[in-house]
């Protein structure tokens, strides 16, 4: 661990320290892969609940009197269907239609602060600045801003303990929330598809919610889960992942991310992606199972009867699926559920199906969790 | 119960005469984390010492296992195909993986005692 000095901490990093965890380098960050096991840690948040940290990420506000009219015009999502206390998966766009990050929108009435991959923050910055707009500020608050995930069918007995207004909180809906004089924002929303809470603390005050956390979670099976599994808990899901299923190159409808496009707006690069609606995407993102044992992994080639079909872009052994499953591109005549495919794994074909998410159980106790993938379906 | 040697890409053999039992060490277990899958030769199939017999995956990463002898695979441990996770249970029992008719068992020679492995592996961590 030694060697990983240069790596930038989030200030939790002597917890995952405390709790044994794997640090690796993840887009220059030092974070956990895992504490004792990945699959374990998948399976903790699907049957009860894992706490998260990924302060790494990128907290970006939006502020001024043209922040909204800014913000609609370089996403392809209507900002104007959430009110103040919403929030919305968007996509910030290139002139080609290419993603050039995924974001949460959070709308604080006034304001709105955009949630970047960590690995993007930089160019979502740069790309922000250079659209920059009169009446329009820009504010990286990443430094000064944590963010702790508590996911999992008793994420809400557990955040509740700590914060009371949690409970009745909808999917997709945040409040600005105290504990012990400390503010934070916290979410109904997470990115494994289960019931589950984000919180938002400053910088300085995430190792008191941790702690808060951790130990309202005594008792209903909490446990620190690192970057494995929630890559794990996403591919079981569906949620596509910046620099796997997404990119520059990458629109919306390749991604079956059509839902998030509403046509009824005027944003950048409309005219491009509606071209591409009206001739369909040549390659889509499908999920697939296994039919035989074998671990997809990024870039691995995709065959249908020896025609080369597409490419993986994740994929994972579920543990609570007890499958090996995956997403990739296909052509588009490859996409239905249930077409068959080969995955070349060191030289041999493995046998495959495309298939519909969730390839899990999801969603809990009435709210809408399962939204953002019936949507897509 | 024969000695146990070890190899520098983390491999274990078990010799019993000219029988050498293979498997992985409690360190590189460890190190791979969940294992996942486990693809392993045919009885019969020869292994050349320091090439590959088999492929194994946790996981993060998929890594080669490597022989520390020559010779003929006696026996495969093929329960491991449908329970990878025994490699983490028990890397130097039932997570064992194949059984090599060593063609010469001088070259065990090579590898390292229990001792000297601990100290690689020290060296190795930091």
């Amino acid at each position: 661990m030694d060697c990983k000095m240069e790596l930038k901490q989030t200030s939790l990093y002597q917890k995952h320290i405390q709790h044994k965890g794997r640090i690796v380098d993840f887009s220059g960050w030092a974070l956990p892969v895992e504490y004792s096991s990945t699959l374990a840690e998948a399976k903790a948040v699907r049957e009860r609940c894992g706490i998260f940290d990924a302060s790494h990420m990128g907290e970006i506000a939006i502020k001024g009197k043209n922040a909204l009219a800014f913000l609609q015009y370089l996403t392809p999502n209507d900002i104007s269907l959430i009110q103040k206390g919403q929030m919305q998966y968007n996509l910030l766009l290139n002139p080609e239609g290419g993603v050039i990050d995924d974001l949460m929108v959070y709308h604080l009435g006034d304001s709105f602060i955009c949630v970047a991959n960590a690995s993007n923050k930089d160019k979502v910055l740069a790309w922000l600045n250079k659209n920059k707009k009169e009446g329009v500020k820009i504010e990286d608050q990443s430094d000064k801003t944590a963010l702790i995930a508590v996911q999992g069918p008793q994420a809400a007995a557990v955040v509740s303990k700590v914060v009371g207004e949690a409970m009745n909180l909808d999917y997709m809906h945040f409040v600005k929330a105290t504990f012990k004089g400390k503010e934070a924002i916290i979410s109904r929303s997470g990115y494994t598809g289960t019931d589950g809470f984000e919180i938002y603390p400053s910088w300085d005050d995430a190792c008191l919610w941790w702690d808060a956390f951790m130990s309202a979670g005594k008792g209903l099976g909490l446990v620190p889960c690192g970057l494995g599994a929630r890559d794990v808990l996403r591919i079981e899901v569906g949620y596509p992942l910046y620099g796997h299923e997404i990119n520059d190159t990458t629109n919306p409808y390749q991604a079956s991310l059509a839902w998030v496009v509403k046509p009824q707006k005027d944003f950048i690069a409309k005219d491009k992606l509606m071209i591409i609606k009206k001739e369909g995407p040549a390659q889509k993102r499908v999920g697939f199972i296994m039919q035989q044992r074998g671990v997809p992994r990024q870039d691995y080639p995709i065959y249908a009867k020896t025609k080369k079909i597409g490419r993986v872009t994740s994929g994972t052994f579920s543990p609570n699926a007890n499958q090996f499953i995956g997403m990739a591109y296909v052509d588009r005549d490859y996409t239905a559920a249930g077409t068959e495919i080969e995955i070349e794994i060191r030289d041999r074909l493995y046998k495959a199906k495309v298939a519909k998410w969730p390839f899990v159980e999801i969603g809990t106790k009435g709210h809408n969790h399962n939204a953002f993938i019936k949507k897509e379906a | 119960m024969g000695e146990l040697r070890f190899a520098k890409s983390h491999e274990w053999a078990r010799v019993d005469n000219d029988i050498i039992t293979v498997g992985i060490t409690d360190y590189a277990q460890k190190e791979l984390g969940d294992i996942v899958f486990v693809e392993l030769p045919k009885v019969g199939d020869s292994v050349q010492r320091g090439s590959a017999f088999g492929t194994i995956e946790s996981t993060k990463t998929a890594s080669e296992l490597y022989a520390p002898v020559s010779g003929k695979v006696a026996e495969v441990n093929s329960e491991l195909t449908s329970n990878p996770q025994w490699v983490n249970e028990d890397p130097l029992g039932r997570g064992w993986m194949i059984a090599i008719k060593a063609n010469d068992s001088s070259e065990l020679g090579s590898l390292m005692d229990e001792p000297a492995y601990e100290q690689f592996i020290e060296k190795e961590s930091h």
